[in-house]
């Protein structure tokens, strides 16, 4: 509800008090928020019931994919804040660059990803085997989608900034895409250890 | 009125509003066969009237999304239709298809009218809200075909918003997902799995883009604010549909013998539907509050909040109410369902329609809004229905509550005859409430016809 | 160290540390109430970060920052509440 009253284009921006991007994304992106929080809780509160079974099957994840994958996304997320201050200091040739790296880093997550449900997949797992697996596939698998969707947004964005379209007049496109580039980040900051680790 | 083929909206509307009234007497004679049992028996037996109800609901519902879609493709694509001959040739088709098959239903019994409609050739009949015969199923199937044709090649030589696109996305999804129809596995985990696909990927997924895109049109059209607002809203809503509906489907493989994960992935889901009506509705209030305009036309900017609101206390509040798996063990196919459904349907479909007739049917009658008296009459209606809705939805969810109860949570659960019995009150309550909407829908007909001082001409 | 005045530098390295503590934990078999405090609170702080100096929401509305920061806050309490839960 208050989150709307924010949308009046009317309200005085002074450059302290400033949110980047549009506020249809922040909605969107808290939305997408929600539903993972509800996904977070409902392994939480699943495992509550099963900590055996979770502890054991726990196990057979590989922590160290799940580390590295978690380097990547810090990573590209870094690169993709590169390119928006790039933007606001008119560093031109600097924004696409960047955007690529996190795309790249993107897609570096992305094979890690196949590499590690290969072998689970290959080992006769799925989401039918247990409810520790169940979750394991559903929250990663959701995740998986969700790096696919940040990794169109900023293919579109590294064709928007080659044309030029960015810059400090106008940023808003790029903060509104690398706001939801950081969820994916964020996401997986809490999946990582809740699902790999935590015990 | 832009464009001369938008006229061909009309006969879709008053057809529509037809059958609504159909729907709502029907409606009647059903509320009073729960608490007499052989009322009309055996003319028409609970099971043909329940049949009739819900059928003439879905067709003038679909009359009323062909028609609002006339009306808003030509406007939005500023071009005339591509054959507005089509149109109408298509609505008269669709039109005796359908008074046939009611006619069918009354005149004959099911099994019957299944056997002289070559049901034996392709069984498609027997299951809720797709009992339609072979013949009108196909019919379905071409009139949906000649309207996309219509539409989508109308779009392509004129202007393509983003408001047109959603709905032609909503509008194909609606004929694709009807093809599921035609499958019907005799495996019955199978069958009820794919039966979802129509019924479920309808109102819980393209159907709520059509709504979204009529929404968006009349706020654009009352509001006057800018088309890169409502447009940006409309996106945020409909990518928010297609995940939570599309995936929500799981909340209706809980009990039918699909694998355990469905109730964690429909759960979850399904719990996050109410999110995009609930984001319609602050869409719809935001927008009616930066208008940069008076529009005169008071009855679809009331219509156009209403469904915001009622669609989110339907679908989204009453639906939330029943979805998580281990409160629907209980409450699965009780009277809680019957009141989501109700409200749902009125909130979400039929008020986007009605809104959608609210706005364009003075303009087809060439005024850009109907006089002071008729709006004041309409706005009466809007209320009376609305508020008998409200209440219906009430009194079904007591009577589910109470049913649930008696009938499964209990340690003595008495069976489902004797705990109807016991309920039967609130199925008096509710058939009263049902008496009011049908008054305020009296009362919205009415207003067509009053006169007076009429607004400037469009 | 120029660089480290970038916030978005300090807040890459940071995260990349509490990575490393976190995938740490892991490798020694960390199990128990204390352990699961500890990669929480990693958690948060790393959150946090993305949140302030990603997202760069630090000077946004605080409104803004409120619903996401509590969101966080949200996550770690429903995952401590259930994993308390199992302990007992």
């Amino acid at each position: 509800m208050c989150a709307m009253t924010a949308i009046a284009p009317t309200a005085p921006e002074t450059p302290a008090r400033r949110l980047p991007g549009d506020l249809a994304i922040w909605f969107f992106i808290l939305a997408e928020m929600l539903a993972f929080a509800v996904f977070f809780s409902a392994y939480a509160f699943a495992r509550a019931t099963h900590v055996a079974e979770f502890n054991l099957y726990q196990q057979t994840l590989d922590r160290n994919l799940g580390a590295l994958n978690t380097v990547l996304l810090i990573t590209g997320s870094w690169f993709v804040v590169l390119a928006v201050q790039a933007a606001h200091r008119d560093d031109r040739p600097a924004i696409p660059r960047n955007i690529l790296l996190g795309f790249l880093c993107g897609a570096g997550f992305l094979a890690v990803k196949v590499v590690e449900y290969a072998a689970k997949f290959g080992a006769g797992i799925s989401m039918s085997t247990n409810t520790f697996y169940m979750f394991y596939i559903s929250l990663t698998f959701f995740h998986f989608m969700h790096v696919i969707l940040g990794m169109v947004i900023l293919a579109i964005l590294w064709v928007q900034a080659r044309k030029g379209v960015y810059g400090s007049h106008d940023a808003h496109g790029l903060e509104s895409g690398a706001a939801y580039w950081h969820m994916v980040d964020l996401l997986w900051i809490v999946l990582f250890p809740l699902v790999y680790v935590m015990r | 009125m832009q464009f001369k083929s938008q006229a061909v909206a009309k006969p879709y509307f008053i057809a529509a509003i037809g059958l609504f009234v159909g729907q709502i007497l029907f409606g009647l004679i059903l509320g009073l066969q729960y608490v007499l049992g052989d009322f009309l028996f055996p003319a028409i037996p609970f099971n043909v009237a329940r049949m009739v109800h819900t059928n003439l609901l879905i067709v003038w519902l679909l009359f009323g999304f062909m028609g609002g879609a006339y009306y808003m493709i030509p406007e939005e694509s500023e071009t005339e239709l591509f054959s507005p001959k089509l149109a109408l040739a298509l609505f008269w088709i669709f039109l005796v298809a359908g008074a046939l098959t009611i006619v069918g239903y009354l005149a004959v019994p099911y099994a019957t009218l299944a056997e002289l409609t070559g049901n034996n050739l392709l069984e498609t009949m027997g299951r809720e809200f797709l009992e339609q015969p072979l013949p009108t199923k196909l019919g379905i199937v071409v009139v949906a075909l000649g309207f996309l044709f219509n539409l989508t090649l109308t779009v392509l030589k004129g202007k393509k918003t983003s408001i047109s696109l959603v709905l032609l996305l909503g509008l194909w999804g609606l004929a694709v997902f009807f093809l599921f129809s035609f499958y019907n596995p005799v495996n019955v985990v199978l069958d009820k799995f794919f039966w979802w696909w129509t019924v479920h990927l309808w109102v819980e997924g393209v159907w709520e883009l059509i709504l979204g895109s009529f929404l968006a049109f009349v706020l654009i059209k009352t509001t006057g604010v800018d088309r890169e607002v409502i447009e940006k809203w409309l996106y945020v809503i409909v990518t928010l549909t297609l995940i939570t509906g599309i995936i929500g489907t799981g909340h209706h493989y809980f009990w039918i013998g699909t694998p355990e994960y469905w109730q964690w992935w429909g759960s979850i889901f399904s719990a996050l539907e109410p999110i995009p009506f609930f984001a319609m509705t602050v869409f719809a209030f935001n927008m009616v509050n930066r208008r940069r305009r008076e529009h005169p036309n008071k009855a679809a900017v009331l219509w156009a909040l209403g469904t915001g609101v009622m669609a989110f206390l339907g679908a989204g509040v009453w639906g939330f109410l029943h979805t998580l798996a281990p409160v629907n063990y209980y409450t699965h196919g009780t009277q809680i369902t019957a009141a989501h459904g109700h409200m749902a349907f009125y909130g979400a479909y039929a008020m986007v329609n009605l809104m959608m007739i609210s706005y364009a049917m003075p303009i087809l009658r060439g005024r850009a809004a109907n006089s002071n008296k008729s709006q004041v009459l309409e706005m009466w209606s809007f209320w009376l229905m609305t508020v008998a809705m409200v209440f219906i939805t009430l009194f079904l969810t007591a009577a589910g509550i109470l049913q649930v109860w008696l009938q499964r949570a209990s340690d003595t659960p008495l069976p489902f005859m004797v705990a109807q019995e016991k309920i039967a009150l609130f199925y008096w309550m509710r058939e009263w409430a049902g008496v009011a909407f049908l008054v305020g829908l009296v009362i919205y007909i009415l207003s067509f016809f009053v006169g007076g001082q009429e607004e400037k001409a469009a | 160290m120029n660089a480290l005045k970038n916030p978005a530098h300090r807040a890459w390295l940071v995260l990349l540390v509490a990575t490393a503590i976190t995938w740490y934990l892991g490798e020694v078999g960390a199990a128990g109430t204390l352990s699961i405090v500890a990669m929480l609170l990693i958690a948060f702080v790393k959150g946090r970060l993305v949140i302030l100096d990603f997202m760069e929401l630090r000077n946004a509305p605080a409104l803004w920052r409120a619903l996401l920061e509590g969101w966080l806050i949200l996550v770690s309490s429903l995952i401590l509440l259930a994993y308390w839960i199992s302990l007992k």
